[in-house]
């Protein structure tokens, strides 16, 4: 009777540790039992001619994929387009789980590349680009976005792992009515825009509107350091290559100005209280000449304020400066395990024509291909916002999110920015904080 | 009457026990005297048969536990000793992570700040609960339903509605700035959330008022049971109610308060979705954390490992306070 127990507690034992998988050998690493798909072999841009299901994960609830994919079976009434939307959060958390799954989706959007190309998760494009002709279709700085090296460290290199479906730029909207009741013209140059600042504190209005809850003063530093140190330059930074730093002139510029306008009282007091659409709420309220944000916000905008505000690119050191940007695009790419990839790159060729183009923009994105071709209501701030989409691509100066430059660049620059504008640090410790966060990221 | 009726109720169960155990493999036994077969099944645990029932009706329940708590909590325990990323094939790292982990200055401010957070989850409740259960919860407690209501509302309000609802208060022209301007204190109005100083008062707040209506409800409760004859001895000697509360309903509630610490202390150190959702660990770091610190690891960093391991430090500290608080309760009891 006494033995029972101890064989007893061991069987226990045995059953414990089979069930949490410690037996079996490749249970023992996590992410052992994950294989991927092969992504080789022949690709055919020909479309299915019996009847087909395009599976398609997103997390963009602006309605374009949606509008694009009622479009694409229009077109081919033989393919029905699955659209499963899933809210920002969560999507990118079980992103992975989705791409490795045996039932993977055949179009998945990408927020950012994470690990998903070093996971092998995702097919590399580049026998699709060649086949449609992609790199003669989209701008080299359209398409470098989605590029990365095979480890998917260093990006704006390598292989195409996924093909964009409209973008975003940020620049600054301003405010028509306070511009013109202070005799502010529009700001071709960046002393223009610092004189516009100070005289509009001194007539007491807010010189520059901006929710930092979530960190977008990442928005006025990566303005100012684009436009100083020039696109080329910052995206080397962004896309991780090796040797950037970001504690350049246009660091040390923008740093320093961001923590001066918060002593000169530019920034509201609560900017750190506040998020995003609590400052976009405020500056269509007139509260704010100034907003740093993106084109995103544009529809809001317009419908809260119609006709009273516009859109420029941060003004450069003089008139003839090349105009830069913040931005990036919705992209998609199509899973390892996707069963059919062929379908999904015809979807993605599909992004690029006119017809596609006027969707992206009446949805709110700025076009991947046709800019030229999209139409907005008269008075509307799409206009402005695709002029200076025009400018920026047309000077090359598309830049990549500073937060979207590691998985953690994200908190550092929203705990860095609180702490700046609250005068809890100095710009140079600002700019030691990112670099250090960019040195973990990329090495 | 009364006396018969239980020694008879005694008989019947220990002829039913008497039964199968008088049934089990030894069959002579059957004729044993029913007393001493009941005897030796009282001291059951060390017989087989009887053992094996015993682990028959635990079974279900052990089954679910070993599921969902023991193996989840194994395989964290496991995934600590790991570097990895979630999705690529990990490399073992040994104790690196719980070096990263104990080494790290944001991670030990954030348990400061969770240690702080004890004063507003737990004992400013407790404080105002007792006060509030003295108040309008007293002998014959029904007086106040509506309000005992809607001090409880906070509990079943899921927590991250609670953190959207307070943000929105305690934004520049939230309800709470409305508020201060109305009687007069439009100076000291501020984006609550984003101010360097004020920002943790303002989120530990949150979790006092989520907190009170639990605390109410329990000390409410353990009124009632408390014996009248007591309050009336302390009535006849003259004592008025602030007596009353110290002399008859604060020893009373002894174990009552015991719980209400224990919940509340586990909620101040694991809290996170509050937090979370109001300053995200902001302004700078000085709301953050383990909880939201394990969330960016986990999810944002990819740094599965890490986060298991602050997980593993973290349910460890909250065991032992719980431990503590239960040895301090019972040496008082």
């Amino acid at each position: 009777m006494s033995a029972r127990s101890p064989r007893r507690t061991a069987a226990m034992c045995a059953l414990l540790v089979a069930a949490t998988g410690l037996t079996a050998c490749n249970g023992l690493t996590p992410g052992g039992g994950t294989k991927s798909a092969a992504t080789s072999g022949p690709v055919s841009t020909a479309l299915p001619t019996g009847n087909a299901t395009l599976t398609v994960v997103s997390s963009e609830n602006a309605g374009t994929t949606k509008a694009l994919a009622e479009a694409f079976h229009a077109k081919h009434p033989n393919i029905t387009v699955d659209f499963q939307y899933t809210g920002p959060d969560d999507y990118d958390k079980s992103l992975n789980l989705k791409l490795s799954s045996d039932n993977a989706p055949d179009l998945a959007l990408l927020n950012k590349l994470g690990t998903t190309v070093k996971g092998n998760l995702v097919r590399d494009l580049d026998p699709y680009t060649r086949a449609y002709g992609w790199d003669t279709k989209y701008p080299s700085s359209q398409l470098d976005q989605w590029r990365a090296s095979d480890d998917g460290k260093q990006l704006g290199t390598g292989h195409l792992w996924a093909a964009p479906a409209g973008f975003s730029v940020v620049g600054v909207y301003y405010n028509k009515e306070i511009a013109a009741k202070l005799g502010i013209g529009v700001p071709k140059t960046r002393a223009e825009f610092e004189a516009a600042l100070a005289k509009a504190k001194a007539a007491g209005e807010l010189p520059v509107q901006l929710g930092n809850l979530q960190g977008h003063s990442s928005f006025v530093v990566q303005s100012i350091v684009d436009s100083v140190d020039g696109a080329a330059k910052t995206g080397d930074w962004v896309n991780g290559k090796q040797g950037s730093t970001v504690d350049t002139r246009g660091g040390a510029d923008a740093a320093t100005t961001l923590s001066d306008w918060a002593k000169k009282g530019y920034l509201p007091e609560g900017a750190n209280g506040t998020d995003l659409p609590g400052s976009v709420a405020a500056f269509t309220k007139g509260s704010g000449l100034f907003l740093f944000d993106g084109s995103w916000d544009a529809q809001v905008i317009d419908k809260a304020a119609p006709g009273k505000v516009g859109f420029l690119p941060f003004p450069g050191a003089d008139a003839a400066s090349k105009a830069t940007g913040i931005g990036t695009s919705v992209a998609y790419a199509i899973p390892a395990k996707s069963k059919n990839p062929d379908l999904a790159a015809a979807f993605l060729d599909f992004m690029n024509t006119p017809e596609a183009a006027q969707i992206q923009f009446s949805t709110g994105f700025l076009p991947v291909a046709h800019a030229d071709q999209v139409k907005a209501p008269a008075n509307s701030v799409m206009n402005e916002v695709t002029a200076a989409w025009g400018k920026v691509n047309t000077d090359n100066g598309l830049v990549n999110f500073f937060a979207n430059t590691d998985a953690t660049m994200n908190d550092t620059l929203t705990s860095q920015g609180q702490q700046l504008i609250g005068g809890k640090t100095t710009p140079d410790a600002y700019l030691a904080a990112l670099q250090a966060d960019w040195l973990k990221g990329h090495q | 009457m009364s006396t018969t009726t239980p020694s008879h109720r005694r008989d019947t169960t220990t002829r039913r026990a008497a039964g199968p155990a008088g049934d089990a493999p030894c069959g002579h036994r059957t004729q044993a005297p029913s007393g001493r077969s009941a005897r030796t099944l009282r001291a059951g645990p060390g017989r087989p048969r009887s053992r094996r029932i015993a682990y028959l009706y635990l079974a279900p329940a052990l089954a679910l536990y070993t599921a969902f708590v023991v193996l989840p909590w194994l395989h964290t325990m496991w995934l600590s000793f790991f570097d990895w990323d979630g999705v690529t094939v990990g490399t073992g790292a040994g104790l690196a992570n719980y070096r990263e982990v104990l080494t790290d200055p944001a991670l030990r401010s954030s348990i400061v700040h969770a240690l702080g957070f004890i004063g507003f989850y737990s004992l400013l409740p407790i404080a105002l609960g007792l006060l509030l259960a003295a108040v309008i919860g007293g002998r014959g407690g029904r007086r106040h339903p509506v309000s005992r209501t809607v001090l409880f509302l906070p509990q079943i309000i899921p927590l991250v509605a609670v953190g959207v609802t307070w943000k929105w208060m305690y934004s520049t022209d939230g309800i709470v700035n409305q508020a201060l301007r109305a009687v007069g204190l439009g100076s000291i109005t501020r984006a609550w959330l984003g101010d360097f100083t004020w920002a943790y008062v303002a989120v530990g707040l949150v979790g006092t008022w989520v907190m009170l209506g639990l605390c109410l409800i329990v000390f409410q409760a353990g009124i009632q049971k408390i014996d009248s004859s007591l309050y009336e001895a302390a009535r006849l000697d003259g004592a008025g109610p602030v007596q009353e509360f110290f002399a008859v309903t604060l020893p009373g509630l002894r174990a009552e308060i015991g719980v209400a610490l224990t919940i509340t202390v586990i909620s101040a150190l694991a809290s996170f979705d509050v937090v979370y959702v109001t300053t995200g660990g902001g302004p700078g770091d000085s709301t953050t954390v383990p909880g939201v610190l394990i969330y960016r690891l986990a999810f944002t960093n990819g740094e599965v490992g890490a986060a298991c391991a602050l997980a593993v430090v973290l349910s460890a500290l909250i065991a032992l306070i719980v431990l503590a608080i239960s040895r301090i309760t019972r040496e008082k009891t």
